[in-house]
């Protein structure tokens, strides 16, 4: 390969002025068609004393040309090697990042949310339904957990073929989902339950403790079962636990005996520290089966 | 250098054996998976994708075992894969699309655009960079794939069915492209179209049953097609079917 390559001895002298013209035009024909000599002449160029002036020279010839040299440059450029436009647009605009980010956002679960909340507001002021404020407060901690169960894995997300594959999948992907589901139910329901009168039920917050519990039980227990039967356990079993005893109830005092339930279940401090302790051992639970999330899949 | 090493890999979907106890290594380079259809193509692909999990066996990727978390994170940053089927959010735009999985990838985020850019511009759908998904052919899709995939640069590249749904020309290409990424990656590329690896890959593997049937390079699978009496219209294609026949008689012996 050398051989066809011009020596450094008659690089250095082109450089410095002193090799013999008919040397110095058979070196300039080389160099047309050789890339690498070409970059040691210039280089070799660059350490004489015309170094500097060469580099002015050729700042002055940039900026003269400009723009222009620099767009036909860009056409001509082979695709592999495409310009950098100057500014990049941001790839995900905020919208489309909580969409991305919460399946659940994009589908059924926002207009259910909004019709739970809207609906115990219209209950309670329109049609002057007395039991909203309990029947809310039954039904609010389920909604983040049927949130989770629509946010992560292969029933719930189309992209989760590729997203298993990336390092954020397992229960990194699913508790940033389960947060922009808990964003998004959290206050549109404590805020729907604080304007329907109360009848006698527990206060509207009462409801974010056991949801927030529920919530993190679904996702310790999602581990193990998946998360859509794990959901399908905790939602139910709270469900069942608030309405059975109610709709057993001998006479029809439902809104009555609804409040009563809540009160027992969530109404005061014990209560609350209850749902406190569990969702610490529920959260602790999870952290330590953390890696069940990362392959839900089985064969 | 070796940056697939799979050792006794055994899957199992309920009572049907996938793969069974198959040795396997890979190293830099373009590597057709062949066989027939359930030969566990795609069972062996979606295990080093770290999607699905192995019944049994070990499989160590560069240089980390994918049964320990730890390591399997550290390879899913360096992973680059396309499923046979994909799903995807029909709203997104390419850019959108594919940013998000640069984003899931860890790329970081200012590196993401002009990321996505290239990785665009690679599987030639620079002009159609900001039309929704939804608008877009099954062979354009297909190609929104393939950039995903090479969004975060890779060591290791899956392409389960690549070229399923690209026209002749796209085919052109997109082995021109292989070719490009298995200078510096190890690609692995399940395909049914024998041509695609006589055109694009440096080694083949076939796989039958769920065991190794073949071993070798293009040249020398259409060796043994030209030697002997396999069926076929292209060279390589006859050798393919001697190789599967000659694996058959083996294992019914």
């Amino acid at each position: 390969m050398t051989g066809r390559h011009a020596p450094d001895h008659l690089i250095a002298g082109y450089a410095d002025g002193s090799l013999p013209d008919a040397d110095a035009w058979s070196l300039e024909m080389h160099l047309e068609s050789c890339a690498s000599c070409a970059g040691r002449v210039s280089r070799a160029v660059r350490a004489t004393a015309a170094g500097p002036v060469l580099a002015d020279l050729r700042e002055a010839v940039l900026a003269d040309l400009g723009q222009a040299v620099l767009a036909d440059f860009g056409r001509r450029a082979p695709a592999a090697a495409p310009p950098a436009p100057a500014v990049v647009p941001s790839p995900l605009r905020a919208p489309r990042l909580l969409w991305a980010v919460a399946p659940a956002v994009r589908g059924a679960w926002l207009p259910a949310v909004l019709l739970v909340a809207l609906g115990a507001v219209l209950l309670a002021h329109a049609a002057g339904f007395s039991a909203a404020r309990p029947l809310l407060l039954a039904v609010a901690p389920v909604v983040p957990v049927a949130g989770v169960a629509l946010s992560y894995g292969r029933h719930a997300d189309p992209l989760h073929e590729l997203a298993a594959s990336t390092p954020s999948a397992g229960l990194r992907l699913a508790l940033v989902r389960t947060a922009v589901v808990l964003a998004v139910s959290l206050p549109l329901l404590t805020v729907a339950g604080a304007v329907v009168p109360s009848s006698g039920a527990p206060g509207a917050a009462a409801w974010l403790l056991p949801g927030l519990t529920l919530t993190l039980a679904a996702l310790a227990l999602g581990g193990r079962l998946g998360l859509r039967a794990a959901t399908a356990v905790t939602g139910g079993g709270w469900l069942c636990a608030v309405l059975a005893p109610v709709l057993a109830a001998p006479d029809g005092a439902v809104s009555r005996h609804l409040s009563d339930q809540l009160s027992r279940y969530v109404g005061g401090g014990a209560a609350q520290g209850g749902w406190a302790a569990a969702a610490v051992l529920c959260a602790a639970l999870l952290a330590a089966r953390r890696t069940a999330y990362d392959r839900l899949e089985r064969h | 250098m070796t940056t697939i090493q799979v050792a006794g890999l055994h899957v199992r979907h309920r009572r049907t054996v996938a793969l069974d106890s198959l040795d396997l290594c890979f190293g830099r380079g373009v590597h057709g998976l062949l066989g027939p259809n359930g030969a566990g193509k795609t069972s062996l692909i979606r295990v080093l994708a770290t999607v699905a999990a192995p019944t049994g066996g070990r499989v160590r990727m560069l240089g980390e075992d994918i049964a320990d978390p730890r390591g399997r994170t550290e390879v899913r940053r360096r992973l680059g894969y396309l499923p046979q089927d994909f799903g995807y959010y029909p709203g997104f735009t390419v850019r959108e699309f594919v940013a998000y999985m640069a984003w899931l990838k860890e790329v970081p985020a200012a590196q993401i655009p002009a990321a996505v850019e290239r990785a665009v511009a690679r599987v030639g759908l620079a002009e159609r960079i900001d039309a929704k998904l939804r608008t877009l052919s099954g062979g354009m899709v297909r190609r929104v794939g393939i950039a995903q995939a090479v969004v975060n640069d890779p060591a290791v590249l899956l392409l389960d069915e690549p070229t399923a749904g690209l026209d002749p020309e796209q085919r052109v290409e997109f082995r021109e492209l292989l070719r490009e990424l298995g200078a510096s990656a190890t690609v692995l590329v399940s395909t049914h179209l024998v041509e695609d690896v006589a055109a694009a890959c440096t080694e083949v593997t076939l796989i039958a049953g769920g065991r190794l049937a073949y071993r070798g390079t293009p040249e020398a699978l259409t060796a043994l097609g030209a030697a002997s009496d396999g069926v076929g219209d292209h060279p390589i294609e006859r050798g393919y079917t001697a190789a599967l026949r000659a694996h058959r008689e083996v294992a019914a012996r």
